[in-house]
């Protein structure tokens, strides 16, 4: 099948502080709160002058209206900025990475899409493997970028979808670009048009 | 690397640029232009001296787009096998030489948006060619150049004329040293820092840079460890049944070398390991003179860089 088996499938671990770096910049949606928490209260153990040089950038749970101290009480130490949306989130990491010096360890909680942008511009400012840690929480619902129109579509959550950009039905791949931040979808019934296999609901 | 044709090569210029160092220029003897190279490459420099052979390392200080030629800068080491000496006192200008083809193992990161180099003495060479590779290009660059004194900053002119507003020059005899710490801790993301130069001075760069926070991916160095000479031992070559010295003045490739079996290498400089040789049996102490094995692999005894390395025992036999 053209869905498994595919090495580029990112693998994501639970994470952890790397105290190797001198400052740490800590991006989270929703439920990504949790890892943060857990990082911050290691860095706190391990290094506690380390949460003076540790930067938060969250977008809450809608509906979730606590307030930022509230929401990382344990960062007491660390600069932590709430976003209503990924989108302004993301809008704030590009200056912060342009400001940002060597050293510099990037933490990622949340779901892959937005893991995989935040990688994306990450990559922009050549932060390697070694400095960036990320941990897939919330939806498992997939980014797919169409082969052939190269039209996104967004929160894709079964193994046949319908492309956003020209209509093709899509079967979507474990391969994933780091690049785009997505994964590959192609023609589903290029060799017998409208044969498609069952559409299941396999990315929650 | 160890049975690739080697070239041969002319030395068409020959000039002491420092009381250390001397400058070759090399051309190939057939006319043709040499191989294409980056900046941060090598090539093994096959000196024949008699009754023995020399192999080694040179960085290309060159400019990559000029193919005609070859530059490289060989320092005097205090104590060297032979091969320094031997390319000090024997080599002149006509004189035939064979070269293998370059090798780099200190390349220029590609994608980095910042390259931060560090010398130390005869660690300039393989930035001469970088500065050449970064040239009119927009990637920022620094070099940082530390010589104990002016008249021992080889290639500083042509660096001033090349590299202009890139390089800071420091004299030891002027009291002034690279502030390691004030660099690496205030360097953009994105930055790649290389070093090239004395053990203790790459060390010390590696150290900051870690204490800074770097990641290991935006650390760079090459040192080319002069093997060091020691005590004769003898070795046994498990596969191909020999039993031979390695003398106190020749390494443990030399000697395997010179018994007719081959051992694939490219750096002869204990950085590249190309030429790891698992130790079959070893009754005493390995001395591990090389940079890639992890100090862990160096105290599991299971493996061994012989173009650097040597052993104290009475018996050591290698997979060989």
């Amino acid at each position: 099948m053209l869905i498994t088996g595919i090495k580029s499938k990112p693998v994501y671990a639970p994470l952890q502080a790397d105290t190797g770096g001198r400052y740490h910049l800590m991006l989270g949606l929703g439920v990504g709160r949790e890892p943060l928490l857990r990082v911050l209260a290691e860095l706190g153990s391990e290094q506690p002058a380390a949460l003076a040089r540790t930067q938060v950038l969250y977008v809450p749970a809608a509906g979730d209206a606590t307030t930022p101290d509230a929401q990382f009480a344990v960062a007491a130490l660390s600069a932590v900025q709430l976003f209503g949306s990924a989108r302004e989130l993301l809008a704030a990491f590009r200056p912060l990475l342009q400001g940002s010096l060597m050293g510099t360890r990037l933490y990622v909680a949340g779901p892959e899409s937005f893991i995989g942008t935040a990688m994306q511009l990450a990559l922009e400012f050549n932060l390697n493997k070694d400095e960036i840690r990320a941990e897939e929480c919330g939806t498992l619902a997939r980014r797919v970028h169409c082969v052939h129109c190269r039209g996104v579509t967004e929160d894709v959550k079964t193994n046949i979808v319908t492309c956003s950009g020209c209509g093709l039905h899509l079967l979507v791949r474990d391969h994933y670009s780091r690049r785009l931040g997505a994964y590959m979808g192609v023609m589903a019934d290029a060799e017998a048009p409208g044969e498609l296999p069952e559409i299941r609901e396999v990315f929650l | 690397m160890s049975g690739g044709q080697t070239l041969e090569v002319i030395v068409t210029a020959a000039q002491q640029v420092t009381p250390l160092i001397r400058h070759f220029t090399l051309a190939r003897a057939d006319g043709a232009p040499l191989p294409a190279f980056s900046g941060g490459s090598h090539v093994i420099v096959v000196m024949r001296g008699g009754d023995r052979v020399y192999r080694n390392p040179y960085s290309l200080l060159s400019a990559p787009q000029d193919l005609g030629t070859y530059e490289i800068g060989v320092r005097r080491m205090e104590e060297s096998r032979g091969g320094s000496h031997f390319m000090h006192d024997r080599v002149k200008v006509g004189d035939r030489l064979e070269i293998a083809h370059p090798v780099n193992l200190f390349a220029l990161d590609k994608i980095a948006r910042k390259h931060l180099m560090i010398a130390g003495g005869i660690g300039i060479t393989p930035f001469m060619a970088q500065v050449e590779d970064l040239h009119g290009g927009t990637v920022p660059y620094e070099l940082h150049y530390s010589v104990r004194s002016p008249e021992h900053a080889a290639f500083a002119s042509r660096l001033a004329e090349r590299a202009a507003g890139h390089v800071h020059l420091y004299y030891d005899s002027d009291r002034r040293f690279i502030d390691f710490e004030g660099l690496l801790s205030n360097q953009p993301l994105g930055t790649h820092v290389y070093v090239c130069g004395p053990t203790g001075f790459i060390g010390k760069v590696i150290d900051t840079a870690r204490a800074c926070g770097w990641s290991g991916s935006h650390i760079h160095w090459e040192q080319f460890s002069a093997p060091p000479a020691g005590d004769a031992f003898e070795v046994t070559l498990a596969k191909s049944q020999r039993t031979l010295m390695v003398p106190a003045d020749r390494t443990l490739l030399e000697a395997i070398e010179a018994a007719g079996v081959e051992v694939p290498y490219l750096c002869r400089g204990g950085v590249c390991g190309f030429c790891q040789t698992r130790v079959v049996e070893c009754d005493g102490e390995l001395l591990h003179h090389d940079l890639y094995l992890s100090d862990a692999d160096k105290a599991k005894g299971k493996s061994i860089m012989p173009c650097v390395s040597r052993a104290r025992a009475k018996r050591l036999v290698l997979d060989l």
